[in-house]
């Protein structure tokens, strides 16, 4: 680990072109400290899986380099493999096995005792609530079910790093809530560290020590929740026009109270230090900048005016 | 377990719980010795005289024949396991890619063995004569493995190459019917065309056809011909086979993952 400062996942200049010169990921720089939970965040195509699947030794970097549970994944990639465990973005199970075949033939691979595989199945199988599936084809599952089978078969080696891309998608609130908090408890009892992607900003909030957001393959901006939030100013006003928006933004830019300004695919985010008492002003400088405004909102800034900050996107999928 | 070994059992499992395919599967090769031995022989009988030395002379085509669509399953079920992204859960495991490659190929060539033993039971009952001590059984088998492993190489590296069900059979058909065909398998070397014969002898076929047809099918001897190719070439070849089948599949998978 001592390459690697104490970072269970670390990557330097990670590119990735599936094409030459179109660039999925971008130079991407990205510190995952040990024994946190990290969520990277992005729209679609912004390159997480792709990033994903180059930490997790699937597909080989175009340049660049990664250090993940202290061994280069160009050099040492069997090394990357023994420690970590991986949920895909897409359903990959072979549905002619039963969902304890399909845990116990994975703990097989990494060389668990039958001893080992069969507790772990039945405790998982508890946890994802499919007991009563166990012994059923998966064929014979639904798309959650098969969600929460998949994501348990992650666990079921008990990896140094967790990568999840995409965890929860197709999962019930419900037991989304409960895998999320299992992941927490892993987090604390073992000391894993886990790296998801996810387009819940909710779940990233509640689960995440940190979060990136990634946009056309970069790395656009790291940092806690908490203090990304903080960012944004007190309050967050959403204002929505049917003109041209670049006049409004840049005077709206000059006001004191404005601690951030953000042209979005739906009109202009501001950050200002009182919502409701700023509400006229704003009005009022809009329509004097030839912005006449159909809808205006003010809320307590949230992860996902972050991400609208930062993408100039809403999450949407 | 190695690596190997749990993906064989796995597909293994799989294979005796598919009804329809395990059954199906003991199916074929009678289907195919009544077809080829028997339909054949009452056509030739006239004209050769012992019927059921031809009998005995065609069953190694048909376990070659066996072999090579055995292997032509696997790969298509290894392409679709590519494409459906089952093999990413082997790919990410701390597991050697050949020994993916090779629990494959293992589980291919363990249905065709038992294939091969359906196809001379059934031969015998329809007049074959089988022969041979322990060691010739032995040997027997090692050439049927071996030629396995080598198309079953051929096929993994073929579905590997492609996502595309229509190209890979495209591919294999371009393969298998010449292996059968521009082989020893239907006629002896020695009545076959000059050109076709030195085909037949650069086609792996040709060799386990003739080892088979001198360890444990000996009556076939008498139809074989003066051309048999030695038994030590069969061993070679059918060896060479094996390795360059799997370093070819191990090439085209690796190719696949960049
Ligand atoms: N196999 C591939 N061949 C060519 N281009 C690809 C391939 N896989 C992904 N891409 C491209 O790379 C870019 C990043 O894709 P990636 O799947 O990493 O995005 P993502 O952030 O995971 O998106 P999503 O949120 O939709 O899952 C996209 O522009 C995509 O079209
Ligand atoms: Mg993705």
């Amino acid at each position: 680990m001592n390459q690697t400062g104490g970072y269970a996942i670390q990557t330097s200049a990670l590119t990735k072109e599936y094409e030459a010169g179109v660039r999925a990921v971008d130079s991407l720089d990205l510190k995952v400290e040990s024994n946190t939970v990290f969520a990277l965040l992005g729209p679609n195509g912004a390159g997480k899986t792709t990033t994903v699947s180059m930490l997790t030794t699937l597909l080989p970097p175009t340049s660049g380099t990664a250090f993940v549970a202290g061994s280069d994944i160009l050099e040492d990639p069997a090394g990357v493999r023994r420690k970590i465990g991986v949920t895909f973005q897409e359903t990959v199970l072979d549905d002619a096995l039963t969902g304890r075949q399909a845990l116990d033939h994975h703990g097989q691979l990494y060389g668990l005792s039958r001893a080992e595989r069969r507790e772990r199945a039945g405790e998982l199988l508890g946890l994802a609530e499919l007991e009563d599936a166990a012994d059923k084809q998966i064929k014979k599952y639904s798309g959650g079910m098969k969600r929460r089978l998949e994501l348990i078969r992650g666990l079921m080696t008990d990896p140094e790093i967790l990568f999840l891309d995409e965890p929860t998608l197709g999962v019930d609130p419900q037991n989304r809530a409960k895998i999320g908090d299992h992941i927490l408890g892993l987090k604390q009892r073992k000391g894993m560290t886990v790296l998801l992607t996810t387009h819940d900003l909710d779940e990233a909030a509640r689960l995440a020590d940190t979060v990136g957001i990634v946009d056309e393959g970069r790395l656009v901006v790291v940092g806690s929740p908490a203090d990304l939030i903080a960012q944004m100013g007190d309050d967050t006003m959403h204002v929505q026009g049917n003109a041209p928006s670049d006049g409004f933004a840049s005077a709206a830019a000059a006001l004191d109270f404005v601690t951030e300004v953000a042209a979005t695919d739906s009109g202009v985010q501001l950050g200002v230090d009182s919502g409701d008492r700023r509400l006229t002003e704003v009005v009022r400088l809009a329509s004097e900048s030839g912005y006449p405004i159909e809808t205006i909102s003010v809320s307590k800034p949230t992860l996902g005016d972050v991400f609208l900050k930062y993408t100039g996107r809403e999450l949407r999928d | 377990m190695s690596a190997a070994l749990i993906i064989w059992n796995k597909q293994m499992g799989k294979f005796a719980r598919n009804g329809q395919e395990s059954i199906g599967s003991l199916i074929q090769p009678v289907l195919w010795v009544v077809m080829f031995g028997v339909g054949m022989r009452s056509l030739l009988e006239p004209s050769l005289g012992n019927g059921d030395t031809y009998v005995s002379f065609m069953l190694p085509g048909i376990i070659a024949l066996t072999v090579l669509s055995g292997a032509t399953g696997g790969g298509m079920t290894w392409l679709l396991e590519r494409v459906q992204g089952i093999v990413k859960e082997y790919i990410v495991a701390p597991i050697a890619r050949i020994s993916i490659l090779l629990g494959n190929a293992a589980s291919i060539m363990t249905k065709a063995l038992i294939q091969s033993v359906v196809i001379l039971v059934v031969g015998v009952l329809v007049g074959a004569t089988v022969s041979g001590g322990v060691l010739d059984w032995v040997a027997s088998l090692a050439l049927v493995l071996l030629f396995g492993i080598g198309f079953s190489g051929i096929a993994l590296a073929a579905g590997s190459s492609t996502d595309d069900i229509g190209v890979y059979h495209m591919m294999i058909a371009l393969l298998q019917l010449p292996m059968l065909f521009m082989s020893n398998a239907l006629y002896p070397l020695d009545s076959l065309p000059t050109w076709l014969a030195w085909v037949a002898r650069f086609n792996p076929a040709s060799y386990l056809v003739d080892g088979l047809r001198q360890t444990i099918l000996t009556d076939a001897l008498t139809m074989a011909g003066s051309e048999l190719l030695p038994l030590w070439a069969c061993f070679a070849v059918c060896t060479g086979f094996a390795v360059a089948g799997m370093v070819l599949s191990l090439r085209v998978f690796r190719s696949s993952l960049g």
